[in-house]
């Protein structure tokens, strides 16, 4: 049997488990997202009470590795009486792992905002909840897209861990192919090839929409020309 | 000011400290409506620090703030009233990037005041022709001049009704062209009777403009006057100094 035929037959097993992956992202996504932001409002907060927590927490998911993470929650946690699908767990572990790093994405684009701006915003007489939603958010936003993108792909690709609390994603199904063929290579470049697949087109569609910027996860970029037009100018007395 | 009227903006023994380093010290002045104020003084005097304690950007460490005779900085009904009541304008335009001309001058309007949007948006046209930028309405201010960014920032001050209007070296970011263009939009607002306070080393502003001239060194007030005087004879040698090195230039 040629490895083409093999991969005719794998597939619509391998899109299933696609579709748990996929779940898997969006849902851990849809969790550690929002958290994110809320920490990294928290972190860029005035008061130490609110500042410190979230700082902990974030360094902790950063820190930690994400199967750690993962094996907490799945065999951690039941010990205090907390029991989940294998699904749940992951979607929690990841989704906090997912809330630590875009935490730190978030801050670094809060941060980009000029001090100048708030400044005006209070001058103005605006809140402080109005001058996050007015000004800062909306210039921030624009500035984490690409980061934010590069990790929703590392995360896409991080869903495989799931494999480790046998949650039926794309990598178990490669790992089940090949415990019955025993043809690991050609289940496993499969499997890899099903995951690059929507990693690069992201990646492409990611260059298309916002050209010369890079996806990394670290760089968060000042904002752009026009954005901030701070004129610094010293004076001769 | 004549004696009898109650001055429109009272600074009592005002010090700012930043890290307990105190960089303006004991500065007290009285400024009545419609008087236009210029605070020159040599680079670190502490312009920029005082005038950002007469809207609590950086709460004075000492000394007490008085607008109308009422003290503000006591609770957060005081400290939101003045902040309605006196405009600001500062070195670096900070116009918000993503907002067009006139979002940025209905912003203060539509959501510090409540005002219904319709309203907020009239009122903001309207300061924008008042400037001379109706026509840039609906440009970001990136892909407006350094003047016209300038101007439009005035015109978001203003759009709040304010009483009084600090400008923190409003031109000395702009080349002289541009900056003549911000400085004849501000000889009009003193026309009009608006009450200010300036941070400049525009000497000719000084003179020409405002009624009284404060001449600050080392975070204190060395000399004040009206503006003719001041300008003319300064009596202090530190004064003398400055002036001289200004106009040597
Ligand atoms: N945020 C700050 N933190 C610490 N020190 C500051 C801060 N801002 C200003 N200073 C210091 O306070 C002193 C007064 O500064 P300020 O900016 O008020 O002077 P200025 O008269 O406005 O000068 P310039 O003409 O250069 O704008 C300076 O010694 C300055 O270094
Ligand atoms: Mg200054």
């Amino acid at each position: 049997m040629s490895t083409l035929n093999e991969w005719q037959d794998y597939l619509p097993d391998y899109l299933d488990g696609l579709k748990v992956t996929l779940r898997l992202t969006g849902v851990s996504l849809a969790g550690g997202l929002p958290l994110g932001l809320l920490l990294a409002l928290a972190m860029t907060a005035r008061r130490r009470t609110v500042r410190w927590p979230a700082i902990l927490l974030v360094e902790i998911g950063r820190g930690a590795p994400a199967l750690v993470v993962l094996y907490f929650v799945y065999y951690g946690l039941p010990q205090l009486d907390l029991t989940w699908s294998s699904f749940v767990c992951a979607a929690i572990a990841l989704g906090f792992t997912t809330a630590a790093y875009t935490a730190d994405i978030f801050r670094a684009g809060i941060n980009s905002i000029p001090v100048g701006h708030r400044e005006a915003c209070q001058a103005l007489g605006l809140s402080h909840g109005q001058e996050l939603r007015l000004v800062v958010l909306p210039q921030a936003i624009r500035v984490v897209i690409p980061p934010l993108i590069g990790f929703c792909i590392l995360l896409y690709q991080g869903t495989s861990l799931a494999f480790a609390v046998s949650v039926p994603e794309l990598l178990s199904r490669a790992y089940s192919q090949a415990s019955i063929t025993y043809q690991f290579t050609s289940t496993l470049v499969l499997a890899g090839l099903v995951y690059a697949a929507i990693s690069l087109s992201a990646v492409a569609l990611m260059r298309a929409r916002w050209p010369g910027r890079t996806a990394s996860v670290t760089d968060v970029e000042p904002p752009g020309e026009g954005l901030a037009r701070t004129t610094e100018v010293t004076h001769a007395p | 000011m004549t004696p009898e009227s109650k001055p429109l903006l009272t600074l009592d023994g005002v010090c700012v400290a930043y890290r307990h380093q105190e960089v303006v010290h004991d500065v007290s002045l009285d400024v009545a409506a419609g008087e236009v104020v210029a605070l020159i003084g040599p680079s670190g005097a502490g312009k920029s620090s005082l005038l950002r304690a007469i809207n609590f950007l950086e709460p004075p460490s000492k000394g007490r703030i008085l607008l109308e005779g009422v003290e503000v900085g006591g609770s957060r009904r005081t400290l939101d009233a003045l902040r309605r009541d006196v405009g600001m304008v500062f070195q670096s335009f900070n116009l918000f990037p993503h907002l067009t001309a006139l979002q940025n001058v209905m912003l203060a309007p539509e959501h510090t005041l409540g005002l219904p949007r319709e309203q907020a948006r009239e009122r903001a046209m309207r300061q924008l022709t008042h400037v001379g930028l109706a026509e840039r309405a609906d440009a970001k201010p990136g892909k407006c001049s350094g003047g016209q960014q300038q101007r439009i920032a005035i015109a978001r001050a203003l759009a709040m009704e304010p009483k009084v209007m600090l400008f923190d070296e409003p031109t000395s970011a702009l080349d002289p062209e541009l900056g003549a263009e911000v400085l004849a939009t501000m000889r009009t607002l003193a026309g009009e009777g608006m009450t200010m306070v300036v941070v400049t080393h525009e000497m000719h502003f000084a003179e020409d403009v405002a009624d009284r001239v404060v001449f600050m060194a080392d975070g204190h007030v060395v000399e004040e006057n009206s503006a003719g005087k001041l300008m003319r004879d300064p009596q202090h040698p530190r004064t003398q100094r400055f002036l001289n090195a200004v106009r040597g230039r």
